[in-house]
């Protein structure tokens, strides 16, 4: 999905992939031939054979900065039903949290996956608590069965951006003159 | 050029008093520690380093990772020695000064220094170095000192629950006439820091050691490719030409083997001792005309002893530097006249071949570059004529 232009009062939920800035995006816990990209990056995340695996246990530590500012609406994972994540906490604005200190705050929301979920249904937030995100921290905790490794196919976020600085539509409104 | 932060865990327990290697290991640590720093920082200026220590009363920070190579020896003057090391309390001590590192960017390393015995349990070990990988910190170890039995297989564990991607490795020095910082310099803790950190490692190695490095010969190709080229070709054919020999001596009577054997090893003692001053070791690693001078030798008694000569390596021999050569042969005759009076068996034979001296006088005029009318060698000569005695 892309962002729709034109007037910037009535703004949907839209697909926060083009807001990722991925000079910042880091992931902890992750085997590398198996890392982040393959869960979020548009066409990987469609791939079934690519995804995001766990390596020395079963937790994730994902963080995501924005290039600006936005609210999130829902997320969707997608993972295998065994091995796919069950418990997901959020912490948003936080850098640079490790694995010691993802218990010292607590989440923004935190969300426990159902097999629905793991099939694309997505988990809809607190929007209260998301409307002025610049990062976004996912911690996965465990997952469905328990087991070693984590697997996750696929992290979709939703939401809105949060100013009027939709460039298309500003272009579309002086071509009118 | 990696980004990276790295903390060097030093141990400065009461092991560390011992002068197994030079002056004492911990000043050997300490020599190291400043090898790595200089690497760290050039491969990288942005490159941080902090300190710490694992023995005395406790893990202590010297200094937290920064730039300032200045700070970073200062405290290494500080070292003082005692109490046990504490191995697991050090990486987790530098994890947690790693993860405050001002720069987010840069990756986290650890080096430790094991010294003394790891009184700490491989599932311990292993749990450490789960933590290490899943917090994405690499570990490099450097084994030495005390070698209790297990050890090398806590520390072995240790690696293969951090390393990922082979970022992290396991040095053993042992003990030896090598420093612990010229063994460390051709290990992967400097040579993972890609072409900065081993030219700086390559300097430090010829300034440091003056040959007694694990570069050939002592010269490193990056420094001067054509001396380190010409000395490996020269090592080349002298152990070609050995293997000849030995290839003779096994096939003639054994006799003539031993008379090439001692005399070649004792003219690389002899001009060892005449060229340069290095160490024992690297006898065999002398210039170029020293080899071409055996090898005439050699082939000179092989063909008296009727023997066909089987290498054709040495067809540049003939290109010598006359001065030397002339000392050279002299000497070395006289030193092979030598070992036939410590080896009886030899005598006759030896005697009887330079007894004859219309014989060594032919062999005299046959190599290029000695002048028979030359007073030493007519002087060698004329003493040829009596029995062998021992040279003035």
């Amino acid at each position: 999905m892309s962002a729709e232009s034109t007037t910037a009062i009535n703004r949907s939920i839209v697909d926060l992939l083009d807001f990722i800035d991925w000079s910042g995006v880091e992931c902890l816990n992750h085997n590398t031939a198996h890392s982040l990209p393959n869960a979020i990056k548009q066409g990987y995340r469609e791939d079934e054979g690519l995804y995001l695996e766990s390596d020395a246990d079963e937790q994730l530590l994902i963080y995501l900065p924005f290039t600006q500012v936005v609210k999130l609406h829902s997320i969707v994972v997608k993972g295998p039903e065994e091995e796919g994540p069950k418990t997901v906490k959020l912490f948003s604005n936080r850098e640079h949290m490790g694995f010691s200190n993802v218990n010292d705050f607590p989440p923004s929301d935190t969300a426990v996956l159902t097999p629905d979920n793991l099939k694309g249904k997505p988990v809809v937030l607190k929007f209260v608590k998301f409307q002025n995100v610049r990062s976004l921290t996912i911690f996965i905790e465990d997952n469905q069965s328990g087991s070693e490794v984590t697997k996750v196919d696929k992290i979709a976020l939703f939401g809105t951006t949060v100013e009027t600085t939709d460039m298309k539509g500003l272009k579309k409104i002086e071509d009118n003159h | 050029m990696v980004l990276e932060a790295t903390m060097i865990c030093i141990d400065n327990s009461e092991w560390m008093r011992n002068g197994d290697y030079s002056p004492s290991r911990l000043r050997a640590q300490a020599d190291a520690v400043s090898l790595i720093c200089g690497a760290k920082t050039q491969s990288n200026p942005e490159n941080t380093v902090g300190i710490l220590t694992m023995g005395g009363k406790g893990v202590r920070v010297l200094t937290t990772p920064t730039t300032d190579l200045g700070k970073i020896l200062a405290c290494m003057h500080e070292l003082d020695i005692g109490g046990e090391m504490n191995i697991a309390a050090g990486i987790q001590v530098a994890q947690l000064a790693l993860k405050h590192r001002q720069n987010k960017n840069q990756r986290q390393r650890i080096i430790v220094f094991a010294g003394s015995p790891v009184k700490y349990d491989r599932k311990v070990m292993e749990m450490i170095g789960k933590k290490l990988k899943k917090n994405s910190v690499a570990i490099d170890i450097v084994n030495f000192g005390e070698d209790d039995d297990g050890k090398p297989e806590k520390l072995e564990a240790l690696l293969a629950a951090v390393n990922n991607n082979d970022s992290s490795h396991l040095v053993h020095v042992p003990t030896g006439p090598n420093a612990l910082s010229d063994v460390l310099i051709s290990s992967p803790v400097f040579t993972a820091d890609g072409e900065g950190g081993s030219g700086f490692a390559a300097a430090a190695a010829a300034a440091a050691a003056g040959g007694v490095s694990d570069f050939d010969f002592g010269v490193d190709p990056n420094i001067d490719p054509e001396l380190a080229l010409a000395l490996r070709v020269s090592m080349e054919e002298e152990r070609a030409r050995q293997e000849a020999a030995a290839k003779r001596a096994a096939d003639e009577a054994s006799r003539q083997g031993k008379e090439e054997e001692p005399s070649s090893n004792s003219q690389d003692a002899t001009m060892t001792d005449n060229t340069n001053n290095t160490a024992a070791e690297t006898t065999e690693k002398t210039a170029d005309p020293m080899d071409e001078e055996k090898s005439l030798l050699e082939r000179a008694f092989a063909m008296s002893m009727g023997t066909s000569v089987s290498d054709t390596s040495m067809a540049d021999a003939d290109t010598s530097k006359a001065t030397d050569e002339d000392k050279e042969l002299a000497l070395a005759l006289q030193m092979s006249m030598q070992d036939d009076t410590k080896d009886p068996s030899n005598q006759s034979d030896m005697s009887k071949v330079l007894g004859d001296q219309s014989f060594v006088s032919s062999i005299l005029t046959s190599l290029p570059g000695v002048d028979p009318n030359d007073p030493s060698v007519k002087d060698l000569i004329a003493s040829l004529q009596g029995q062998p005695e021992v040279c003035p």
